[in-house]
């Protein structure tokens, strides 16, 4: 609002505040700003740093899965052998760490490209790199050389090694996915052999925590 | 009783609210008990009317029998892969040793697979009636958030036995939901504490499903109805002239077309409970099913699949993926650095956007014209999203169906995918055909 003066001039009127109109900002102004600061009462739904537990000394030998109908299916829980593994073809879904789902195949080293294997043995990380379900081998496609992912019938070929780039930018080497909607190759996780025992080799880790 | 009603008449005066409820539930349906009107479409129509009402019904039975099951269930899930946790004890408890407990989930199961049945064909008919076209917007907005809704307290539900099939069905979804651009890990922590399943997860997931959802379904499913109440039911579409020139909706026919609620339709209102309740507890008495094996995070199951009313998404995913396999198509690992096209991501905002366009229909669906039979596009798109559904629905069972007819599963998914791709259009097709030429001809007709 602006009012005429005498000569012409144009000049802002002071603008009144009253009492009311103070009180009335106040309060909102108060009642906003509760508002807000309990908002971020919200960062409690933020899971807890600590939730996931420091592990000490892990043994990295790798230990029978699961899974039933299998050749190993009597022997969840146990430690792997290097004698187990007789002949090309043979294959296990096993545990790394306690944590990390593999799967330990002996693969025939004439066929296998991209990468060497160690005593005849190749490990592959055996979460889906789609949606994280568990790979198998041998037990859906008994007849076909491939990890074999449930869900979404992912598809990977371990005897075509090839490099991939993680989403968090890590390049690694895994097996090529042949068919179905896995966006990276299944991660090469690298073996040694400890006294006939088939051990992980616990070099990037990191690697493995992909689906979180 | 009259007495009782006067002591508390004189301390609340509620007799002039009671009139007034009286006055406003009296909405005109077609009912049982008028003679008048009966045409075809009136007799084909007829049912659909009245899912609405089932959904009511089964979501108080599962009310209730949800609340006897809180009594003996426990929300933990403490405990080595693969081994049961106090979550799954508790479900085998009810099964085994508490009195009726298995009838009292055996109802709440089933009747959570009827409530989403009655809500998918309450929705379908929404949908064609375009009740949003007459003033309905608010109701349509309030019902479209209740649907989402239905499906969360499903999710949230499945997950609580903590058994191989619910943990792996949930895995994928939380997997999916991960996949979403930019917000995908954020949206996963704050809603299920972690991104993986824990027992943090259980915890939320049960609070969500007996103490959240329950609150928000109250009000919103309560505002949803208590607009009807205050609206009218959503009068058949041959009541409605057609609007003239220079109105901006058709307006009532008069006469006693349709009865008032009571008795009119309260009548078929609590037959059709009855009939479901009865198809409950049979279902609920002799096919309930038991929780599987105890979840374990090192092994999935060979067969998964989400419940029944999830398998069109699931196959969406599925089906994605098979077309970027034909087309020989590699999506780019990242674009503006988000994961933008592969099949997931894709999969997932197609189906953001099918809920999307349900959700703004009153926007993008303007006009007058309310009868099915005139609007040949959109009846044919409807037809067509029940077409795509189902056949989506379908190719999630691929793996089921190629070993059950043992068709190898390459020679399945291009059977299956080319379904998807031609079945809903050859059924639409004529549809749109057939009824243009209806409207036509009714056009010329009318003038």
């Amino acid at each position: 609002m602006t009012e005429k003066i005498a000569d012409g001039s144009e000049k802002k009127p002071r603008r009144r505040v009253d009492r009311r109109q103070f009180v009335q900002t106040v309060v909102s102004l108060g009642i906003a700003g509760t508002v807000i600061s309990f908002l971020s009462l919200l960062m409690s739904l933020l899971p807890s740093a600590g939730a996931g537990g420091e592990e000490g000394e892990v043994d990295n030998v790798f230990t029978y899965g699961p899974e039933k109908g299998t050749w190993y299916s009597d022997r969840p829980g146990t430690e792997v052998k290097l004698e187990d593994f007789d002949q090309v073809g043979k294959g296990a879904g096993v545990l790394w760490r306690k944590k990390i789902p593999a799967i330990v195949i002996r693969v025939d080293e004439s066929k296998l490209r991209g990468a060497t294997a160690t005593s005849g043995l190749i490990a592959f990380a055996g979460t889906c790199t789609h949606l994280c379900c568990i790979s198998t081998w041998h037990l859906d496609r008994p007849n076909e050389d491939v990890l074999f992912c449930r869900c979404h019938d992912g598809v990977f070929d371990p005897y075509n090694i090839v490099k991939d780039i993680m989403a968090n930018g890590t390049e690694y080497l895994g097996a090529k996915v042949i068919a179905g909607p896995p966006p990276r190759a299944a991660p090469i996780i690298p073996i040694e052999i400890q006294d006939g025992k088939v051990a992980g080799v616990p070099k990037d880790v990191g690697l493995y925590d992909y689906c979180g | 009783m009259k007495k009782l009603y006067e002591w508390f008449d004189r301390r609340l005066n509620i007799s002039p609210l009671i009139a007034e409820a009286q006055r406003s539930v009296n909405f005109a349906l077609p009912s049982t008990l008028t003679r008048q009107n009966r045409s075809k479409i009136f007799w084909f129509g007829y049912p659909f009317y009245y899912a609405g009402s089932i959904v009511a019904f089964l979501a108080i039975l599962q009310g209730i029998t949800g609340l006897l099951l809180a009594f003996h269930y426990v929300p933990s899930a403490v405990g080595d892969p693969g081994t049961p946790t106090q979550a799954y004890l508790s479900v085998q408890n009810i099964m085994k040793s508490i009195p009726l407990g298995a009838l009292i989930r055996g109802i709440h199961q089933w009747g959570a697979n009827l409530l989403v049945a009655a809500l998918a064909i309450h929705t379908f008919w929404a949908f064609f009636r375009s009740p949003y076209r007459v003033g309905r917007e608010i109701s349509w907005l309030l019902g479209a958030v209740s649907l989402g809704l239905a499906l969360a307290y499903s999710f949230s539900g499945y997950l609580l036995p903590w058994d191989q099939l619910g943990y792996w069905a949930a895995t994928i979804s939380v997997q999916i939901m991960r996949s979403i651009p930019a917000l995908g890990d954020f949206i996963a922590q704050i809603l299920l504490g972690g991104t993986t399943l824990s027992a943090a997860t259980l915890a939320r997931m049960y609070f969500y499903h007996v103490s959240l959802l329950p609150v928000v379904a109250l009000v919103l499913v309560g505002a949803h109805i208590l607009l009807v109440v205050l609206q009218g039911v959503s009068e058949p579409e041959e009541v409605w002239k057609p609007a003239k020139t220079g109105q901006t909706t058709g307006e009532k026919q008069a006469g006693p077309l349709f009865g008032p609620f009571i008795p009119h339709q309260i009548i078929p209102v609590l037959i059709l409970s009855l009939i479901t309740l009865g198809i409950v507890l049979l279902l609920g008495a002799y096919a309930v099913q038991m929780p599987g094996e105890p979840a374990n995070r090192f092994l999935t199951p060979q067969f998964i699949a989400p419940e029944w009313y999830f398998l069109w998404a699931y196959g969406l995913l599925k089906w994605v993926g098979w077309l970027y396999e034909i087309v020989h198509f590699v999506p780019p690992a990242m674009i503006f650095g988000f994961d933008l096209l592969s099949a997931k991501v894709v999969g997932i905002l197609i189906a953001a956007a099918m809920f999307l366009v349900l959700v703004l229909m009153p926007v993008i669906d303007r006009g007058d014209e309310v009868r099915v039979l005139r609007r040949p596009l959109k009846t044919a798109i409807g037809v067509w999203a029940i077409g795509l559904l189902s056949t989506l629905t379908l190719y999630a069972l691929n793996e089921i169906l190629s070993s059950m007819l043992s068709i190898p599963i390459g020679t399945m998914n291009l059977l299956l995918g080319s379904i998807v791709i031609t079945v809903p259009l050859v059924v639409a097709a004529p549809f749109y055909v057939i009824l243009h030429r209806h409207a036509a001809k009714a056009i010329m007709k009318e003038a």
